[in-house]
């Protein structure tokens, strides 16, 4: 969703921190979808992620508003209903 | 509708048909009366020449959600008010259909019944189905979303806070026993007239959106939408749970942020007194 | 993330003047470190439109607390009719009495303002977001209050009193 660019060893921002723990809980919440959707949302999660790689870092707003954007879509996507994900 | 609506706009059966959609809409609001009828006055004026255009200038806020980093603009459109509705609506659903197709706004009913088409006009907080057009040409009249709340896009703010909130207050007969004939819970005419000017709100959110106690304490403070549905439960006489209801305001916050600014009051579309609702929870409340 | 911008672009708030303390906290772009170089502690970050839970969650009740609610009210609404004969008291009554309505003038009016600053700091400097500068904030207004309190029955006692005061300007 946002460009990561992860110095090694040194301390990521407030705002990374939340954008790489959306990500996790994005992964976390693909297990819990029938096996042979896995890849479907994995890709579908990547894809929305790197859609807006080129945001700047100090673009907080922005951030903001996608984590906003994402966390709800996370929430939607989330539910048992939702089975599987066209690309 | 649209199309309908300006055809007939030349003909004398027109006239009366604004005469009476005028005569309808003044029963809903009764103070706007006085100006809804000169507006029909004005109507049956004998229609100009098709060659003079009357163009009204609109400035309209876009935001779209698809380009997060770009700001958002106020973007100008031109309407000829000769071939649209007399109504704010009609000016922005012409603008969507013939100018620019992505222009994003909720309607529904265009009659001021549903409330989805609230937004800010010209600085007040209104229905954009209920507002006249300000038939001042040199004017520009500028329309944004709902004032201090998160935007979806254009002009659709997002209400889930505010729908949450409603769900708290629990907005349902809440009592132990119904009668034995398993009919409908009956109540005296009297009781009935308390709840007038409470059951006719339609949760647009222009009260609460242009309350800057709502502004500032969004997330705790409920707003004049919500406590006026709130004390339309108190006063039910067929509801039993007051006492609940009321000790669930019983904190520094969800009621007692009102400072009695009555934007809401002035605000509102419907023309219904929140403040009011309010200021009889808070007595019904002391001592 | 210490700081969150609260005033952001994706609000309807465009070419709208924000005021408040809170619209000049988060205009600080450095996210807290400028203020934490004030020793001011950080604004806790809110979920975002105060949306708690998922959409079709309730919103929470609070607590019930009387003292806060509708107590605080009333005691509030009893000091601010109680002012009304108290101002006009003074220019009617003996002078002899002048003390004791004075007394009774100024423990209500530093009452009635305590409660409106008090409102004034649970509407801008919410605990919700402020945290430790609400309660500081408090805790100033308390110790305000008192000194003012002190300081007016210095006056009274030692020199000629509000009414006293105003008799004087009044003639000058």
């Amino acid at each position: 969703m946002v460009t990561m660019v992860v110095k090694r060893g040194g301390r990521l921002t407030g705002l990374q921190r939340d954008v790489l723990n959306l990500y996790r809980s994005c992964l976390r919440a693909i297990r819990k979808k029938p096996p042979e959707s896995r890849n479907n949302f994995l890709i579908f999660t990547r894809r929305q992620f790197e859609q807006h790689r080129a945001i700047s870092k100090s673009d907080f707003t922005t951030i903001e508003y996608l984590l906003r954007r994402g966390r709800h879509q996370l929430e939607t996507y989330s539910n048992n209903g939702v089975r599987n994900v066209a690309i | 509708m649209n199309s309908c609506r300006t055809s007939l706009a030349t003909t004398s059966s027109a006239i009366a048909g604004s005469v009476r959609r005028s005569m309808m809409s003044s029963t809903l609001r009764a103070p706007m009366v006085a100006s809804l009828r000169s507006m029909a006055t004005a109507t049956s004026e004998p229609a100009r020449p098709a060659s003079t255009p009357r163009m009204k200038k609109l400035k309209i806020y876009r935001w779209n959600p698809d380009e997060p980093s770009s700001k958002p603009y106020m973007q100008d459109f031109e309407v000829d008010l000769n071939e649209c509705g007399p109504m704010m609506l009609d000016a922005i659903l012409k603008i969507k259909n013939e100018q620019d197709a992505t222009l994003t706004l909720r309607r529904s009913c265009r009659e001021g019944i549903c409330g989805s088409c609230a937004m800010n006009i010209n600085g007040t907080n209104t229905l954009a189905c209920l507002c006249r057009i300000d038939t001042d040409l040199t004017q520009t009249t500028k329309v944004y979303p709902l004032p201090h709340m998160f935007v979806v896009k254009d002009l659709v703010p997002d209400l889930t806070q505010f729908y949450k909130q409603y769900k708290s207050i629990k907005p349902y007969l809440q009592r132990a026993d119904y009668p034995a004939d398993g009919k409908e819970t009956l109540q005296s005419i009297e009781d009935r007239k308390k709840l007038d000017g409470l059951y006719e709100c339609i949760l647009c959110a222009c009260c609460s959106t242009s309350c800057p106690s709502y502004w500032w304490n969004q997330s705790e403070y409920l707003g004049p939408a919500i406590l006026l549905q709130t004390y339309r439960w108190l006063a039910d006489s067929r509801d039993h749970a007051t006492e609940e209801r009321k000790l669930a305001l019983q904190n520094s916050m969800s009621l007692y942020r009102c400072h009695t600014i009555m934007n809401c009051s002035r605000t509102c579309p419907k023309g219904l007194n929140p403040g009011l609702a309010i200021a009889k929870i808070k007595k019904s409340m002391a001592l | 993330m210490s700081i969150r911008v609260i005033a952001s672009p994706v609000r309807a708030s465009l070419a709208r003047p924000c005021l408040g303390l809170r619209a000049i906290r988060s205009s600080i772009p450095t996210h807290g470190v400028a203020v934490r170089h004030l020793g001011i502690p950080p604004l806790i970050a809110q979920p975002p439109g105060g949306i708690v839970g998922t959409v079709n969650d309730a919103a929470k009740v609070p607590p019930p607390e009387k003292v806060h609610g509708s107590y605080h009210w009333t005691f509030e609404r009893l000091i601010a009719i109680g002012l009304i004969p108290l101002t006009v008291a003074p220019f009617i009554s003996d002078a002899a009495l002048a003390p004791a309505i004075d007394s009774v003038l100024v423990t209500t009016t530093l009452v009635h303002s305590y409660f409106g600053l008090q409102s004034c700091i649970i509407d801008y400097i919410p605990k919700r977001e402020f945290g430790k500068v609400h309660d500081a904030c408090m805790w100033l207004l308390l110790g305000g209050t008192i000194v003012t309190g002190y300081g007016f029955y210095k006056y009274e006692t030692e020199d000629i009193g509000l009414s006293g005061t105003i008799a004087k300007v009044w003639k000058a």
